[in-house]
């Protein structure tokens, strides 16, 4: 049905594809499989007309397709389900679905559009109310209304970016429920994901890439996890980590009934207490959306939480914001590098400095130090092992690992006491994600505390002595690591399962 | 360079509108150059012209670098002009230096102050800046209009401006014969100052991190709404400045009106000046002498004076359009 | 009574070119550009209003003249905005900076020989509808009024319309909220934004040819005098709807139709303090309802193809 061959793009410096070949035969699910930045997203980006290839050529059900755009694509046959979401939140089910679409002609008819919506509903198991607005639905429903808009337009061929990164198990299930339906009526699927289980569990066939080139592909029948994963990585998967077990000390973060809301005023966070010892990794997993972000926040000084309070050694640092958490170094890794860790307009050694650019050394009478900063920042660059070619350089010239490392270089650089880590290697390669759970490691055994915040399990299962599950902004399982039980941890990321008592009573402290 | 290039390609597509109007555009601009920088006489104007303009420019640009957009520069020197008036006017036993000095530092307390008024509104009601600045700018202009017309007013004159201030209060002329006051000095101050402020102090490594991205602001302990109050309030006062030194340094009295396009005249300035203090010189310049120019090229060829503003505006629109084409850069 | 009524008749005249020009910013802002330049599209289409009406001896090829006048200020923004990504605000302010210029530089040049000239055009009047004209209070409210006047209040309704039951106006919005989304669903941001903002310039140089034509009848340097602005004012209070933004625009042509009254009146109050009134009510409506949550999301935001 799809044959793709010789596609190549680059974005600058970043070989994104190098000349991939690809052919998709009809009435089947195909795995797309690669590690963050193997090219996945951007060689279907290019199949659907968002990004124009440097080089090769596209054919789809025998005709070609070049210089096209989405809506060419769509006219095709081909559907993309995006992994964000390309709906506008404000209008509603019917509205997104009518975007767009010229059988819809030039007056709205949104009674007739709501009546197929409910008929292609029922018929592949949906369940989509067409008046609803889309920016009040769960993750998984949004991303239904994707498909249905897909299935409406005649796709023969769905593509699909990490559609689970979002989805609680149970979700997961009906989606993966819905494609094999999409399958048997001789539809083909373009499952792009990095996680190989699902992989496995959906797909008839899968295609490997890495580092932007076919690395392999196999019929899922003959092929196990081992030898996918030596496919995705191309070296033996993980050698295992070190840890040093540890008693864990004194309690050196005390977070007591914390509660925030989002801009919006919607409370995200409602209520979670807990504490970290020195010497201890508590790593905090969930469904991205959970209140995470706002228990970062508001732990790091962020954001300004609506009740609750925070200690760190001792002291009630709840009300100071930012600087009062540096004051007793608590350390933060924010979730957003680009934009919020980092000034990318500004030099390597400024941001080095930037939280601390108000006080000495940086800081002498009225002026900026530069030469302090420079010093320090060649300190940093070496211990770090930062690529660049100097202090001096701008931040937005070194690569995301690079980036990453200065992120990581100012917040554990001063020996933090305790350090809240949110997505620290997200979107990192291998190697550098390796770098940071090494920091991260060292601190511990240093004896600081590390909140660490990820969606992924399995490295969640790498740094942690206990893991606390996040469920719809409360704190719904907490277990020590040698206690883990991967299907409750599941259940209870999907919201199916409480275990862990409000312990703001334990703690006898309430925000007035 | 950039600027440099826009500036070109202003004159030129200008020339055509020269030549429809049936006029010769090598002739015009030959006259336009004569009356800027002809001779001592012409470069003394044109640098007193240029004085408000760099002074507001300035306070303009640290604005932008923050992303804050600030186009209350006509209010804001209106009512400066309006303080040093009352200043100089009503206390005319203070001694001669003393004076001159208070009356500038007055209007930059009141452009300070109308700045503030807008940052506030924009801090507490969410409204954009643009909008409050632009608002007030007409309701500060009439307020100089009103107080000209009452206790500020010269009865008698055919036309609304204050009496002519106590000779203690004009700025000095440094060279002998030329019109040329020392307001240039400020100019220049504020120029060294602000690049000092932007590249060398805490407050400018504020203003960069939040131009960057309110997030990081926060991120770094920074304060976004005191920052924003912080800024608005500088260019204020720079404003209000120039309004106090077009005052006291070339007219001499309150006129009605004085202000006009000052405000929009810096925005293009400060973009010009990408943003730079340094650079906002050059600019200022040659905004000044752009228009001391523009008036002999009316007397010598009959070219309407409105022109300066197409090329004004024709310069800004292609700087912000290549301003816009490089922030496309793809960011690894 | 009476002359209560006849205020309202006069705040619904004067408000008529706010309302082109509110309703010409809805169609910009909501496809996602800030408009800013309205101010210059007025202006510039009061100026072809004129100048086409007097050289052709025809209104109503005047108010062509207005309409292309607006959209060849607003095809600058768009090239600007649209294609090279500026700063939207700034890039409104540059226009109207050139739109100034442009307009006393072309009325003295090609045709005051380097001065001024005034050029005067019979303005349009009133157009009373027969039967409904009658009708007590109402009748002289609603019913005599200038045409354009009229035109203008069954531009709400047709912008509601396009807006909210047309395939357009679907694709237009959502370029406004998220562009992306639009694109990856078949429509053209770029595209959509320019015809946007250079159809709002149109409706924008028709609300200047309402100012000269029909209610000044002459050209005068600058004459929009800030009405751009008031009518973003109005876009923003009116929630970036056409009826919202039409009570916006009545409030402000009501104060203005009250400015002009008390100085008949001879009140103790200065003329200055009166002929601020408009600026500092919108400023007070604004503050007063701080900025709404319906700002079209993507508004200000380059869309940037890869």
């Amino acid at each position: 049905m799809l044959r793709m061959q010789g596609i190549s793009k680059s974005f600058g410096p970043v070989h994104a594809n190098r000349s991939i070949d690809l052919e998709i035969p009809a009435g089947r699910i195909v795995g797309l499989l690669g590690e963050n930045g193997s090219g996945k997203t951007t060689l279907m980006n290019v199949l659907f007309g968002m990004v124009a290839p440097d080089a090769g050529s596209i054919v789809f059900k025998g005709r070609p397709l070049t210089g096209h755009s989405p809506r060419e694509a769509i006219a095709a046959g081909i559907g993309m389900i995006h992994q964000h979401f390309m709906l506008v939140p404000a209008m509603t089910v019917t509205e997104n679905v009518m975007l767009g679409w010229e059988a819809t002609g030039r007056w709205l008819r949104p009674a007739a559009v709501a009546a197929r919506i409910r008929g292609a509903s029922a018929a592949y198991g949906l369940g989509l109310e067409p008046d609803a607005r889309v920016e009040l639905l769960p993750l998984g429903a949004q991303q239904r209304v994707e498909i249905v808009k897909a299935i409406l337009r005649g796709a023969e061929l769905l593509v699909l970016d990490e559609p689970t990164s979002s989805l609680s198990p149970p979700e997961i299930a009906s989606l993966l429920g819905v494609l094999r339906r999409l399958r048997d009526e001789g539809r083909s699927v373009i499952f792009i994901s990095h996680k190989l289980g699902e992989v496995l569990e959906v797909c008839d066939e899968v295609i490997v890439l890495r580092d932007g080139q076919v690395a392999g592909r196999a019929e899922v029948a003959g092929i196990g996890r081992r030898e996918l994963a030596h496919m995705m990585v191309g070296r033996d998967v993980g050698a295992p980590i070190d840890r040093v077990a540890r008693a864990p000390g004194d309690e050196r973060l005390v977070v007591a009934d914390l509660a925030a809301s989002d801009a919006a005023g919607v409370e995200r966070l409602r209520g979670v207490s807990f504490s970290v010892r020195a010497g201890e990794v508590l790593a905090i997993v969930g469904v991205d959306g959970n209140g995470q972000a706002e228990l970062a926040g508001t732990i790091a000084g962020v954001i300004a939480p609506s009740r609750g309070a925070v200690f760190v050694d001792g002291a009630d640092v709840t009300a100071g914001g930012v600087a009062a958490r540096r004051a007793v170094r608590l350390a933060h890794v924010p979730a957003d590098r680009a934009t919020t860790g980092l000034v990318a307009e500004m030099t390597v050694a400024e941001n080095l400095a930037l939280r601390a650019f108000d006080d000495p050394p940086f800081r002498r009478g009225p002026w900026l130090d530069a030469d302090a900063m420079s010093a320090l920042a060649r300190e940093r660059i070496a211990e770090f092992a930062i690529r660049a070619s100097g202090p001096g350089t701008a931040a937005s010239t070194l690569s995301g690992g690079n980036q990453q490392k200065i992120v990581l270089a100012r917040e554990l650089g001063g020996r933090p006491g305790v350090l809240v880590a949110e997505q620290p290697t997200r979107g990192l390669d291998p190697g550098a994600t390796r770098f940071v759970i090494d920091q991260v490691l060292t601190l511990r055994e240093a004896g600081g505390a590390v909140v660490y915040i990820s969606t992924e399990l399995e490295e969640a299962l790498l740094v942690a002595d206990r893991i606390g599950v996040m469920y719809g902004g409360r704190m719904v399982g907490l277990v020590r690591r040698e206690d883990v039980d991967l299907s409750r941890l599941g259940l209870m990321m999907a919201g199916a399962l409480q275990e862990h008592p409000d312990a703001a009573a334990l703690y006898g402290v309430r925000a007035p | 360079m950039r600027a440099a290039l826009a500036v070109l390609l202003a004159f030129a597509l200008t020339a055509l509108l020269i030549i429809a109007a049936g006029k010769n555009p090598l002739l015009a601009y030959a006259a336009l150059v004569r009356g800027a920088i002809g001779s001592w006489d012409r470069v003394g104007v044109g640098l007193n012209k240029a004085t408000p303009y760099i002074l507001t420019g300035v306070g303009v640009a640290l604005c932008f670098r923050a992303k804050v957009i600030n186009i209350g520069g006509e209010g804001q020197i209106a009512l400066g002009g309006l303080a040093a008036t009352w200043m100089a006017l009503t206390f005319p036993r203070i001694p001669p230096i003393v004076l001159p000095l208070l009356a500038l530092a007055a209007g930059a307390v009141a452009g300070a102050g109308w700045a503030a008024v807008a940052a506030a509104v924009r801090l507490r009601r969410g409204v954009h800046e643009v909008l409050v600045t632009l608002l007030l700018n007409f309701v500060g202009v009439l307020i100089v209009s009103e107080a000209l017309q009452g206790s500020l007013g010269e009865p008698g004159a055919g036309f609304p401006q204050s009496p002519l201030l106590p000779a203690a209060t004009w700025l000095p002329h440094p060279l002998q014969g030329n019109d040329l006051h020392v307001g240039i000095l400020a100019a220049v101050i504020a120029i060294l100052a602000g690049h000092a402020l932007l590249w060398r102090m805490p407050f400018g490594f504020r203003l960069r991190v939040m131009g960057a991205s309110v997030p990081a602001a926060v991120y770094a302990g920074i304060s976004p709404p005191r920052t924003f109050l912080g800024v608005m309030s500088l260019a204020g006062a720079l404003a209000g400045l120039a309004g106090g030194i077009e005052v006291l340094g070339v007219h001499y009295r309150l006129i009605d009106g004085f202000s006009h396009g000052f405000g929009f005249n810096a925005v293009a300035i400060a973009l010009l000046g990408a943003l730079n203090p340094v650079a906002i010189l050059p600019a200022g310049l040659f905004f000044g002498f752009l228009e001391t120019g523009a008036q002999a090229m009316q007397r010598a060829v009959g070219v309407p004076t409105p022109l300066v503003s197409v090329i004004q505006g024709l310069t800004m629109v292609f700087i912000l359009s290549a301003m816009g084409v490089s922030a496309r850069r793809p960011r690894v | 009574m009476d002359s209560v009524a006849e205020l309202l008749a006069a705040s619904l005249r004067i408000a008529t070119p706010l309302l082109f020009a509110a309703l010409g910013g809805i169609l910009s802002e909501r496809a996602g550009v800030f408009a800013v330049g309205l101010e210059g599209m007025m202006l510039t289409g009061a100026f072809a209003g004129v100048i086409a009406t007097h050289a052709l001896g025809h209104a109503g090829l005047g108010l062509v003249a207005s309409a292309v006048g607006g959209a060849l200020l607003a095809a600058i923004v768009a090239i600007a905005t649209v294609r090279f990504c500026a700063d939207q605000m700034v890039t409104g302010l540059a226009v109207n900076i050139l739109a100034l210029g442009l307009t006393s530089f072309l009325l003295r040049g090609l045709f005051g020989r380097g001065e001024a000239p005034i050029i005067r055009v019979t303005p349009l009047a009133p157009l009373p509808i027969p039967a409904l004209s009658d009708i007590p209070i109402v009748g002289p409210l609603l019913f005599r009024q200038p045409a354009l006047t009229y035109v203008g209040l069954a531009l709400i309704v047709a912008m509601f319309v396009l807006l909210h039951r047309t395939r357009a106006g679907l694709t237009l919005r959502a370029v406004g909220e998220n562009p992306t989304a639009a694109f990856a669903g078949g429509a053209d941001p770029l595209r959509v934004r320019a015809v946007a903002v250079v159809s709002g310039g149109a409706l924008a140089g028709i609300g200047g040819a309402v100012l000269s034509l029909q209610q000044v009848g002459t050209f005068t340097d600058g004459m929009t005098n800030g009405r751009g602005y008031l009518a973003l004012a109005a876009i923003i209070v009116g929630r970036w709807s056409p009826a919202g933004a039409f009570v916006g625009c009545l409030l402000f042509g009501a104060t203005d139709a009250l400015q002009l009254r008390i100085q008949g009146l001879r009140l103790p109050v200065s003329s200055y303090v009166i002929q601020m009134l408009p600026y500092v009510v919108s400023l007070a409506v604004l503050a007063g309802l701080g900025r709404g949550a319906k700002l079209p999301s993507a508004i200000g935001t380059p869309f940037v193809r890869r």
